[in-house]
């Protein structure tokens, strides 16, 4: 039998390996990002290992409030919105990062807050679906997705929000296709994706007023 | 449901290492993949050793002569839509693009992507097969539709689950891997482990090592770079079978070229079969057709992974002709 | 006011007399969000799984990793050392271990053998949920691996395994009109083919589970549930209480397509859980057991022969279905030979259906039970029937449209079939000529082919019926409440009572608060499912709303003191026929203040006798295939629906929408996988590896087209369900235009590239 990989060859490398190996050199230094997620600091928390079983300090920034709370390590983002925070619009449908009802703006990235410890979410702004009103006034993507009937069930709903909501904050006038591609981390049982893609788009035209 | 854990937050990458190099200690970088895992309970954790904050370890910069150094911890949502990638390494930026799902490629790190734990089911699931220490592989005899028809060695049928990984090998990337002993760099394409070097580790990283950066060499001109990824559904799907092609073309002729297959094999699996065929070749339907001959040859699929032999051999149809009209429209 | 200036009110019905249908509507039928959309988007809904309570508890439920073992010992000491650990319950315990049952048969909460995986063991509380989780892992186990069998197709075999005592063989329904033999011989053309379609996991977003919390005896349990009366019913029998003493509230939840239809046994570990602690106890399931435990549609295996004559008539149809509700009788092929017997004319007509156990977890109804996968068969079967004799698929349908019901006892007319404009007014929105002009005469050389593809239904119930009560009051003020115990799933119950009762009394429907799913503090209803809520709330709520008008009329006429027959009710006041000038503001009227409340109770009336109600379907569709990769694109879907009166246009849209999505899950990417060959334990119990339809998968382009004809047999509404019927024809839609893109019929679900690949090379060398 023919064995093509050839995982100890290194002689296959047939193209210009020079070139591709000029400039790797041990004192090229790395820029940093210009949009950390995570404050970093010196902070003197930061150095200490903090044990299984006990309950830490942690301060969150959520709807442009701060929250100081206990939490374990292993206490998800998703969590301590939904059962130690009240903040019960953030939905739990999987805890496994693979249905996206518990998505939440970190900065104003969606993330999954159930693949997201708590302790990680220290020092960066954390927007979930009720951050999204204005005092009762519903935000444009609300808005549009109520009037679209963009959802049965609500379940996913907060969560296909707010992943409509950071693609608006990033690409304010999107296509169908990057509007489909943005919530395609959302799952919605009740099947209500192509009047979620209507309510998108609506949302943009409104928040482009 | 979720292991006990300690968790420390090192303010250094040297203190990072420090933490790793302990016994039971794991890297959380993005936190995808590690959660998912402890969430199964694939592997034991005493410590996370979160290196989330090390802001130097993140972004994308020219250096000199022309390549790119990407840090371990840009996110794939970052390296799927920076300019340069997409210009100059196309198939990393399609590859990235193509990862899980926005929010997880918004919080999934590029070292993340490469040292990523399988998604056998079996490995992922209540049970104790030969990449956990048993002594069984569940997939040989079992539901292995989706798992590998090259290298499983006879002992671990997995398919590596990188997109970023097949795209970086085909561009000929090196990995750099700093660790106790310091710096270290290896090519991509040997940092995967083949199962019968060790069916218990997925990459050749060292106890305390961690992935710092990739670097790329620089972009040439004449480079087409591609990757094209087929699965059972269009989002938050791992490939069924996947190609990652990096050739050297002139006009519509292949000077040189690697081509690198996902869904494949443990590892990203390099078709040098593929390569042979059509170098130095036209991309003409006779060079098609025997690459995608010669794509399969030597597979050894399993009861229920048969299907990929006509996938593996279409899609790379699809994507030689793809390339041949593109060439043919740019020249 | 608070009424609809400018717009009639309905007449009154003189007591005793039954409403007539409405003439016009000015509320109903109209595009109309949610009466409760700023809850559901703004993150307000309070779900049963948002619940947080002072004290709550956090409970876990352990379950077999085996498919099929007896438990042997359970050993709780390690799940109690942990201080935060507050109860541990397990098997063998009377005052814990209750007797349950599925069906006629019995088992406990915690059986000594378990006969699927994810059967519960044990199970405990703690003070948060990780904890729990933690002591459910900590308790020891000894069990006996029995062997499985995990294949319903190996059930019957002489050496399977045996689920139960007596066998796997749960039961065989037979059905049979005229002669199939003799239809066969008339038949110029028949054909036989075998179809299989995949078991499905239903999987609502919302995870199953309650909070329960005790009062002294009184026990409430806030649970994401689809009938919470239903609930309450199994909890207080299992737990030996007055139902009194049982409240279930599910205001909102959370989908559940059929699964959340019945009680299931984490109900009772929940309260057993709370009782023992004295504390409220949270108990829902990880989304990975909700896989195993919660029901699913459960795998069919068909074969049918039909035999057609060349002009187009059936002649006979000969329909076999093994089939399997799981390890516990769950009608595993309940309903599955309903479109055979029902959806098209034929004379001949024979099924049989064979119901066996395996060792996987028990079915529960999933959105149409049955169906989708009997249309998955005969649909397809028609379509080559059609192309057999030559003739159009729409064409070969429309020749054998039924107006009466040939599968129920006594052929009962339907009381109002829209299945031939369903079809008609399908194909020509849908373009199916033209469609299937261009895809017959597209350039065989390129590798994406277009196929377009159709398929009609009817679904087996749809008409709903008594029993159902509402009650609706009137205020001082003139606004309303109206008080349901019928649950909102989703489909947008409250939306359209809100707009019933606003259209009967005139008022506008945001000054309509509703009260729904409290069996403490709503009337009574039956669980929402079976497409069967509008149709039977509806007309209810329309009787409440004809009683409280009956009422302010007799008020009025006191007070007017003018015959109740000369007034009229018209929303703003009371106007008297034979004098104009003589009116009275419906505020003013001074019964109304000094009660300040006019109570309107309403009764789900029966339906017709002797006739039938259901709803009609047909679907079309267009896909696209990469004949190179077996990659299947949707591009565009329609759906007629004859479901009687629209009650609210949009979210008539969003159950077409929701309807097609899921068959499209069906047709394209889902299937349960079980390791049959060495451990029956389901390998994909997740949303990574059980592929739901992402928002990639499905076109943006999925249209609904009513075909409305308010039936006004079937009840004071005019209103049939829809959210069944929206689903079934949608997979086998899908198959027929792949088959017309490629010329490959794909007789075993779920169309993806791991089949379509290999069947097209198989193709390919076939010449």
């Amino acid at each position: 039998m023919e064995k093509p990989n050839p995982k100890r060859s290194l002689s296959n490398h047939r193209i210009s390996r020079r070139s591709f190996m000029a400039g790797v050199g041990a004192g090229t230094v790395c820029v940093a990002a210009s949009s950390r997620l995570f404050a970093s600091g010196g902070g003197e928390k930061e150095e200490e290992v903090i044990n299984a079983d006990s309950l830490s300090k942690l301060s969150l920034h959520i709807n442009a409030r701060d929250h100081h709370l206990l939490v374990e390590p292993r206490w998800s983002l998703l969590y301590v919105l939904r059962e130690k925070l009240g903040l019960t619009g953030t939905k739990e449908g999987c805890s496994r990062g693979e249905c996206g009802a518990c998505t939440v703006l970190i900065g104003h990235v969606p993330r999954y807050a159930c693949l997201t410890l708590a302790l990680e979410a220290e020092g960066a702004e954390i927007t979930t679906v009720e951050g999204l009103l204005n005092g009762e006034e519903l935000g444009a993507v609300q808005t549009a997705f109520a009037e679209e009937d963009a959802f049965q069930c609500g379940y996913c709903t907060p969560g296909q929000i707010m992943s409509v909501e950071g693609l608006l904050r990033k690409n304010p006038s999107p296509t169908t296709e990057e509007i489909r591609i943005a919530v395609s981390g959302n799952l919605c049982r009740c099947g209500a994706y192509s009047h979620i893609f209507k309510a998108a788009e609506k949302a943009a035209k409104a928040r482009s007023k | 449901m979720m292991a006990h854990f300690s968790y420390v937050r090192p303010r250094s990458l040297k203190e990072a290492i420090g933490h790793l190099a302990e016994n039971g200690a794991r890297v959380h970088a993005g936190g995808t993949d590690l959660l998912g895992c402890l969430r199964d309970q694939v592997f034991d954790v005493r410590k996370v050793v979160s290196i989330s904050g090390l802001s130097a370890m993140r972004g994308v910069e020219q250096v000199a002569g022309g390549g790119l150094r990407i840090g371990a911890l840009t996110t794939i949502a970052e390296i799927s839509e920076h300019p340069l990638i997409r210009k100059h390494y196309t198939a990393l930026a399609q590859g990235a693009s193509e990862v899980a799902s926005p929010q997880l490629r918004n919080q999934g790190t590029l070292g993340g992507n490469l040292c990523q734990k399988p998604r056998c089911w079996y490995y992922r699931g209540e049970f104790h097969c030969m990449r956990k220490g048993g002594d069984v592989c569940y997939a040989a005899g079992g539901e292995n539709q989706f798992h590998c028809i090259f290298g499983s060695g006879g002992r671990c049928f997995i398919v590596h689950p990188s997109d970023t990984a097949p795209a970086l090998s085909a561009l000929d990337a090196q990995v750099e891997i700093t660790g106790p002993g310091g710096l270290r760099t290896m090519p991509v394409e040997n940092f995967h482990v083949h199962p019968e070097d060790d069916v218990l580790r997925e990459t050749w990283l060292e106890r305390g090592e961690i992935v710092t950066a990739v670097r790329l060499p620089a972009p040439q001109a004449s480079l087409k770079s591609t990757y094209r990824k087929i699965r059972a559904r269009r989002a938050w799907d791992f490939a069924l079978a996947g190609a990652a092609l990096a050739l050297e073309l002139d006009g519509d002729r292949v000077v040189d070229g690697r081509v690198v297959l996902s869904g494949a094999a443990p590892v990203p699996w390099r078709s040098l079969l593929v390569e042979d065929t059509i170098r130095g070749k036209t991309l003409d339907d006779r060079t098609i057709d025997a690459a995608a001959d010669a794509v399969v040859k030597g597979a050894r699929p399993l009861a229920k992974n048969k299907y990929k032999l006509p996938l593996f051999r279409g899609m790379i149809q699809e994507e030689l002709r793809r390339i041949h009209q593109s060439a043919g429209a740019d020249g | 006011m608070y009424y609809t200036e400018g717009l009639p009110v309905p007449e009154t019905p003189s007591p005793g007399e039954t409403p007539g249908p409405w003439e016009r509507t000015d509320v109903v039928g109209k595009p109309r969000p949610r009466v409760d959309a700023y809850e559901r988007v703004s993150g307000t809904a309070v779900y049963p799984s948002d619940i947080v309570l002072p004290r709550m508890l956090y409970g876990a439920i352990l379950r077999c990793p085996h498919p099929h073992a007896q438990v042997k010992k359970v050993d709780t000491t390690a799940a109690e050392a942990p201080p935060r650990v507050r109860a541990v319950i397990g098997p063998g315990d009377p005052k814990t271990d209750l007797p349950w049952s599925f069906r006629d048969v019995k088992t406990t909460l915690f059986p000594k053998t378990c006969r699927f995986e994810g059967e519960p063991v044990a199970a405990v509380a703690a003070e948060t949920l990780y904890q729990a989780w933690d002591a459910a892992g900590a308790v020891r186990v000894d069990y006996k691996v029995l062997p499985h069998v995990s294949d319903e197709r190996r059930a019957l075999e002489k050496d399977a395994p045996k689920v139960h005592e007596n066998g796997n063989k749960l039961k065989t329904d037979t059905y049979s009109r005229g002669d199939v033999e003799k239809g066969f011989f008339e038949a110029d053309v028949v054909l036989e083919q075998h179809y299989r379609t995949e078991a499905e996991v239903h999987t609502p977003l919302e995870l199953h589970g309650c909070v329960a919390n005790w009062d002294g005896d009184v026990l409430t349990i806030w649970e994401s549930t689809q009938g919470v009366y239903a609930v309450q019913s199994r909890v207080a029998e299992v737990l030996g209480l007055p139902l009194s003493k049982v409240r279930v509230i599910g205001h909102y939840m959370g989908g559940g397509f059929g699964s959340k239809l019945q009680t299931s046994r984490y109900s009772i570990v929940a309260a057993l859980l709370a009782k023992k602690t004295g504390r409220p106890v949270k108990s829902f399931l990880p989304r990975e057991a909700t896989f195993l435990a919660m029901g699913n549609r459960p795998p069919s295996n068909m074969t049918l022969k039909a035999g057609v004559k060349k002009d187009g008539t059936l002649t006979a149809l000969s329909f076999t279905c093994l089939g399997t509700g799981g390890a516990y009788p769950a009608g595993g092929t309940s309903l599955v030979d309903w479109q055979i017997r029902d959806l098209y004319l034929c004379p001949h007509v024979r099924t049989e259906c064979t119901d066996v156990y395996i060792n996987a977890g028990p079915a529960r109804p999933f959105r149409a039970p049955g169906h989708p996968q009997c249309s998955w068969a005969l649909e397809q079967m028609l379509d080559a029937l059609a192309e057999a004799i030559g003739m159009d698929p729409v064409a070969l349908r429309l020749k054998n449209v039924p107006d009466y019901s040939q599968g129920r006892e006594g052929n009962p007319p339907y009381t109002t079939t829209g299945l031939k404009q369903c079809f008609k007014e399908g194909a020509r929105r849908f373009g199916w000529e033209k469609a299937r002009r261009k895809t017959a005469g597209q350039e065989k050389k390129g590798h994406l082919r277009r196929g377009v593809g159709m398929a009609g239904s009817v679904w087996f119930v749809g008409g709903g019926g008594p029993p159902s009560t509402v009650i609706l009051k009137l205020f001082s003020d003139g606004s309303a409440n109206l008080n349901m115990g019928a649950s909102d799933i989703g489909t947008g119950t409250k939306t359209v009572m809100a707009m019933v009762a606003a259209e009967e009394l005139g008022l506008r429907p945001e000054m309509i608060r509703i009260e729904h799913a409290d069996t403490g503090t709503t009337q009574y209803a039956t669980p929402s499912g079976g497409s069967k809520t509008v149709p039977t709330e509806a007309p209810t709520v329309r009787d409440a709303a004809v009683q409280v008008k009956r009422r302010l009329l007799q008020m009025a006429a006191e007070e007017m003191d003018l015959p109740v027959e000369d007034l009229r009710y018209t929303g703003d006041d009371i106007v008297s026929r034979s004098r104009p000038d003589r009116r009275i503001r419906i505020v003013d009227i001074s019964g109304l203040k000094r009660q300040g409340v006019v109570v309107g109770v309403g009764h789900r009336g029966p339906n017709p006798e002797k006739k039938t109600v259901n709803p009609f379907c047909a679907q079309f569709c267009e896909v696209e295939v990469n004949t190179r990769t077996g990659e299947l694109r949707i591009l565009r879907f329609l759906s007629t629906n004859e479901s009687g009166r629209v009650m609210n246009r949009l979210t008539f849209d969003s159950q077409v929408i929701g309807g097609v999505t899921m068959g499209i899950g069906l047709a394209a990417t889902e299937m349960r996988i079980l390791d049959a060959n060495r451990t029956g334990k389901m390998v994909n119990r997740n949303w990574h590896d059980y592929k739901l339809p992402t928002s990639l998968d499905v076109p943006a382009d999925i249209v609904g087209v009513p075909i409305e004809m308010p039936d006004a047999e079937a009840n004071i509404s005019g209103a049939k369900g829809l959210g069944e019927p929206v689903t079934i024809p949608t997979a086998a839609a899908v198959a027929n235009a792949v088959y017309d893109a490629v010329g490959i019929r794909i007789t075993e679900s779920p169309i993806n590239p791991l089949k379509l690949s290999s069947l097209l090379e198989q193709q390919k060398k076939e010449g």
